[in-house]
């Protein structure tokens, strides 16, 4: 490309990189078993709670970390990392109007209005700010149609049989690595349960807020639908710039029971680490469903576009007969990034159903992984999976990789997969410009029409939010 | 280590080898289960010299022994193969050895690599140099009938503008191992047609690694596994273009009945210096039983821009809308199945070098079937 | 048409241009008036279409010498998408295709960056579609090639088809056509040239860039020039394309010579 178009363009600073000056508690470096039950206390938990996080601390000390992801990045050390911070505001406020103005204006700066006046309607939103919940709207709302949203932390409190029910079903203790740390360590997250019948009546929304910079931050979220639910949930989350890597470690659970369903997106913009490489996220996130119940459903849809390093799966294990698992993602790195990411469609019943539509993106000197599994059991007779997964190259120094592992038993289970790779090339750019479309609109316009099929399946206020978002992350990369 | 005594054949074959059977915990290794190998007698195969009665046609010279050396060095390196387990147990076991030049076009060749002719461990090395513009039609036909084990590692340079048609017909016996290493490097305008056919072997692993050295070449590869009993059929291949232009087209097809394993990784590599790289590849799976198995995993490596790479799998049971047209004509269901099953098998065998066809592959490969 | 007191829209002066390495132009020397049809006619290498790419600003082509003033206004310095804006429209001749991208959506998004710089309001989606129905019949299109992506799988007639369509959506003031007439029969050539000749108004002009005299039997060019080794050797009327299309091209390599 002519040197004037790549250096005219301003490359824009990651816009959520300012630090809020807060009063932040946190305890002393390091991992111990006196450290878990110390958040234990901190939070209050009944004893169960104390034990599901000793038995997982515990496992954890046995297991190693996974090395099999095409990622490299330098041995993280997990004593020099702070496993507890919350803003001094500990009790979680009656009325928004308590809750430190400083936290209310971090979110609104990040687009996320907290107050009434200026809330999204149609939208309730918890707020977490470095892993503890801070404010959630619309609860009143929400407990009329018996919706319970609360942070883990409320629910512990108000609703400990749910959580002890259904803590640690989808992905127990022992899962692996990251998950075991996490249940070990977890300081907050979201609880949605949508009682039977129900369709929840607005899309609830969780935004996370890593505030400060030493701190690992390991959100657990669990929702669970009864027979007959519904709900969509989306997730969001930024991070300031550091210039020293941060662990993000999360589990995410899912349930569904017999024809209800589960729609969990999420739009994912942590700060990538500089051009060079330097700092950024280290985001490693067990996510799982489990299609319990006959003709329930479980769709992940997922814009991937920061972190230094990213290694998540979200799963569905199809158990019930006729359930259906879709899992629809673009995935974008730049820079230096690394992602090793896909999915594991896991079908245990019968006529159950797969669908897999994988975008990755890849530009700067970036490593772009798609790992999937599709795995058909003996017992999944007339199951069916399709999966898509396409890769668009920026320039010639990012990779783009495809492992799919299919594995199948059930001669009456059909799978099929296709993947691709295209580009956007110079002419093709020319081309657009030369009709009077910019530089920075026409890369966009390739991307979106590349990503179209995923865009499809967001919600509609964020589907928008998603094209501006690759946009912006893509200035600078081509050319 | 636990301090059990290994079987006496894993103690053995670990030595040729200078290192430990492969485990699972090796990502190449994950889903195949070597046991079959330890069932081998232990001790070098006492048959006569498979190689010693071939009779080369007209335009093909044996090449010297130190300098066949070296190429075969220097042929396992440009496809990173010397530190592959099977080529190391080769190696270290003896193997028999054969090195052959090819100038120009030449007359088809077979060789017969029958281990029922004795026990214990075969191993065999071929090392095949095309000149610039020379042609070779090559049929490997592999046999076993009893509990032996064949370790071939096949090493072939194609200069610029030679074409080889490499065929690996290979039915073999319930008790019998076979482990094939390929390392095949091409020059720029050279064809390669691969094209195997395995069936009947208790442990079957094909590794075909293909290197285009300076891209612009054309691949094709044609490869079909039959398992069925107990038996386990592994492919393992890697194709890396280490320049512009080069061509693949590959196609991997299973069929899966009664207990049988069916392993199929394949590894296309794209580099940077690979611009206009055209890559496909096909892995088709059948599954004929509901206690057989398939695990396949085609991998891409890209990082050239400039490129068309694209794979497809499935895995699937025989069409039920095209067993019942047949039904409908008044073929009975047994029968439509194995004229279906014939269909879809010959897209792969009748690529096998003419010389196959009078050994009726099919039914070969068939035989023995419950 | 052509009239001596016509706004100047284009003029190229002493223009030198190379692409990599390679000098292709050699000093260029072109002025185009509102209402003209120009003919720029030479053999592959002469520089025709490193002229056109120039003009409409592509990356590869740096300019080493001369100018080019658009409307009074150096085009050189202007980004391709602000030369486009602005009235100057390149036809390719091998229009790229961009699989993704729905050619309904880009043909709005062009119109519109356009109408912005000429003070008009934006169409939205069901005005344009209005909008474009109509200048499908010019090139006689199927509506249904609004709904593929952008030139893909579209035959090489149509591709050239779609360029037209574009210039009517666009309304440029100086259009360049590179070789639209390579690669088209009879009945595609005549409905790209009708095109053009429906579009050819007193305050545009028109670039034919060409190898072959029949475009010119469809259009014709008020000037007639012929390229060679990077410059224009000779400028004339309609005449010397046909006497062109007579004797070929080979008195002009003598005159390079």
């Amino acid at each position: 490309m002519s040197t004037a178009t790549v250096s005219d363009l301003v490359s824009q600073p990651y816009k959520h990189g300012f630090v809020t000056d807060i009063e932040t508690e946190k305890i002393a470096k390091g991992l111990s078993e006196d450290v878990v039950r110390l958040i234990s206390s901190k939070k209050d938990e009944p004893e169960f709670l104390l034990r599901f996080r000793l038995r997982a601390y515990r496992q954890w000390l046995q297991m190693a970390e996974p090395d099999w992801a095409a990622l490299g990045h330098p041995r993280i050390d997990y004593q020099n990392i702070i496993y507890y911070a919350a803003p001094k505001q500990q009790e979680k406020k009656a009325s928004l109007d308590e809750v430190d103005p400083k936290l209310l204006e971090t979110f609104e700066k990040l687009g996320i209005p907290l107050s009434e006046q200026k809330r999204l309607s149609n939208v309730a939103v918890d707020a977490v700010f470095d892993s503890v919940s801070i404010a959630t709207t619309y609860r009143e709302k929400l407990a009329e149609h018996g919706v319970i949203f609360c942070s883990i932390s409320e629910a512990v409190k108000d609703h400990p049989e749910l959580v002890e029910k259904y803590l640690g079903s989808v992905v127990p203790g022992n899962d692996n690595y990251f998950a075991a740390l996490n249940s070990a360590v977890f300081s907050d997250g979201s609880f949605v349960f949508i009682p039977k019948g129900v369709e929840c009546p607005m899309e609830l929304s969780t935004y996370f807020r890593i505030n400060s910079a030493d701190t690992g931050q390991f959100e657990r979220t669990l929702i669970v639908a009864e027979e007959g639910a519904s709900v969509s949930y989306l997730e969001g989350c930024t991070a300031p710039m550091f210039d020293t890597n941060q662990l993000h470690a999360a589990v995410v659970e899912l349930v569904v029971l017999d024809d209800a369903s589960i729609k969990y997106s999420t739009v994912q913009n942590w700060y990538a680490g500089d051009e060079n490489g330097v700092g950024g996220i280290y985001n490693f996130v067990t996510k799982r469903g489990q299609c319990r119940g006959d003709r329930s459903r479980i769709s992940w849809t997922q814009v991937e576009t920061g972190s230094a390093i990213t290694w998540k799966y979200p799963s569905c294990v199809l158990q019930g007969a006729d359930s259906v698992g879709e899992f629809y993602s673009v995935a974008l790195t730049n820079n230096y990034q690394q992602a090793d990411t896909g999915t594991k469609m896991i079908h245990v019943g019968a006529r159950t159903r797969s669908t897999i539509v994988s975008k990755g993106i890849s530009a700067g000197h970036s490593s772009n992984s798609y790992r999937g599994l599709v795995q058909m059991g003996a017992k999944a007779i007339g199951a069916k999976n399709y999966s898509q997964c396409d890769s668009m190259l920026i320039g010639d120094q990012a990779a783009a990789n495809t492992y799919p592992y299919i594995r199948s038993q059930q001669p009456d289970a059909v799978v099929e997969h296709e993947a691709s790779t295209c580009r956007i090339s110079a002419d093709q750019l020319f081309y657009l410009q030369s009709r009077g479309i910019g530089f920075e609109e026409a890369v966009s316009m390739m991307v979106s029409g590349f990503c179209r099929d995923v865009f499809n399946q967001l919600p509609m206020e964020f589907a928008a939010e998603a094209d501006k978002l690759l946009a912006l992350k893509l200035e600078g990369s081509v050319g | 280590m636990p301090a059990l005594a290994l079987p006496k054949t894993a103690a053995w074959l670990a030595e040729l080898a200078g290192e430990p059977l492969p485990g699972r915990r090796q990502e190449d290794w994950r889903f195949t289960d070597l046991a079959p190998l330890q069932a081998v007698a232990a001790e070098l195969w006492s048959g006569p010299d498979p190689f010693s009665q071939c009779s080369l046609p007209g335009g093909i010279s044996r090449i010297a022994p130190a300098q066949a050396q070296l190429l075969l060095d220097q042929g396992l390196q440009a496809t990173g193969s010397s530190a592959a387990w099977p080529v190391r147990l080769n190696r270290g076991a003896s193997p028999h050895f054969l090195a052959l030049r090819v100038s120009g076009s030449v007359e088809p060749l077979q060789l017969t690599f029958d281990a029922a002719a004795g026990q214990g461990l075969l191993a065999l090395q071929l090392l095949l140099v095309l000149e610039p513009g020379a042609s070779l039609e090559l049929l490997l036909h592999h046999g076993s009938r009893a509990a032996n084990a064949t370790s071939l590692v096949t090493v072939a340079q194609l200069g610029s503008g030679a074409k080889l048609n490499l065929g690996v017909l290979a039915p073999g016996d319930a008790r019998a191992s076979l482990l094939s290493h390929l390392a095949i490097s091409q020059a720029p305008a050279s064809e390669l047609q691969l094209t195997t056919a395995v069936g009947g072997w208790a442990l079957s692993r094909f590794e075909p690694r293909i290197c285009q050295s300076e891209g612009a070449a054309l691949s094709r590869l044609r490869a079909l596994q039959l398992v069925a009993g107990q038996e386990l059929a592994d492919t393992h291949s890697q194709v890396q273009f280490n320049g512009p232009d080069g061509q693949l087209d590959q196609l991997h097809k299973v069929v899966a009945d009664g207990a049988g394993r069916s392993v199929f990784n394949g590894a296309v590599r794209v580099p940077r210096s690979a611009q206009r790289t055209n890559a496909a590849q096909l892995s088709r799976s059948l599954l004929l039983s509901d206690r057989a198995r398939v695990d396949t995993k085609p991998e891409l490596e890209i990082v050239a821009d400039d490129v068309k790479c694209a794979h497809g799998a499935t895995v699937s049971r025989l069409q039920q809308n095209e067993l019942f047209y047949l039904q409908s004509r008044g073929i009975a269901a047994d029968q439509a199945s194995r004229l279906l099953l014939r269909g879809y098998c010959d897209e792969v065998l009748r690529e096998l070098p003419a010389a196959a066809a009078s050994a009726h592959p099919l039914q070969l490969l068939l035989r023995e079937r419950p | 048409m052509i009239r001596p007191d016509a706004p100047l829209l284009l003029e190229i002066r002493d223009l030198h241009a190379r692409v990599e390495d390679q000098p292709i132009l050699k000093g260029v020397n072109l002025s185009v008036r509102a209402g003209e049809i120009h003919a720029v006619m030479g053999r592959n290498g002469s520089g025709k279409s490193t002229l056109s790419k120039l003009l409409a600003g592509h990356p590869a082509y740096s300019v080493t010498g001369g100018s080019v003033l658009f409307r009074g206004q150096d085009l050189l310095e202007l980004q391709p998408e602000q030369r486009a804006r602005i009235g100057v429209f390149l036809g390719f001749q091998y229009p790229v295709e961009i699989p993704g991208v729905s050619n309904l959506e880009f043909l709005r998004v062009a119109t519109n960056a356009r109408r912005v710089e000429r003070g008009d309001e934006e169409l939205d989606t069901f005005a344009f579609e209005d909008l474009v129905r109509e200048r499908l019949k010019l090139v006689q299109m199927d509506p249904a090639f609004l709904e593929r992506s952008v030139n893909e799988g579209f035959s090489g007639g149509e591709k050239k088809r779609n360029e037209i369509l574009q210039m009517a959506l666009l309304e440029p003031l100086v259009a360049i056509l590179d070789e639209t007439d390579s690669g088209l029969d009879i009945d595609a050539l005549r409905i790209v040239a009708g095109g053009v000749c429906q579009l050819a108004g007193p305050d545009n002009a028109t670039l034919l860039i060409t190898h072959y005299q029949r475009l010119l039997d469809l259009i014709t060019p008020d000037y007639v020039h012929v390229m060679a080794a990077g410059r224009i050797l000779r400028t004339g009327g309609k005449e010397l394309a046909v006497e062109l299309e007579r004797s070929g091209y080979d008195w002009v390599d003598q005159e390079v010579a």
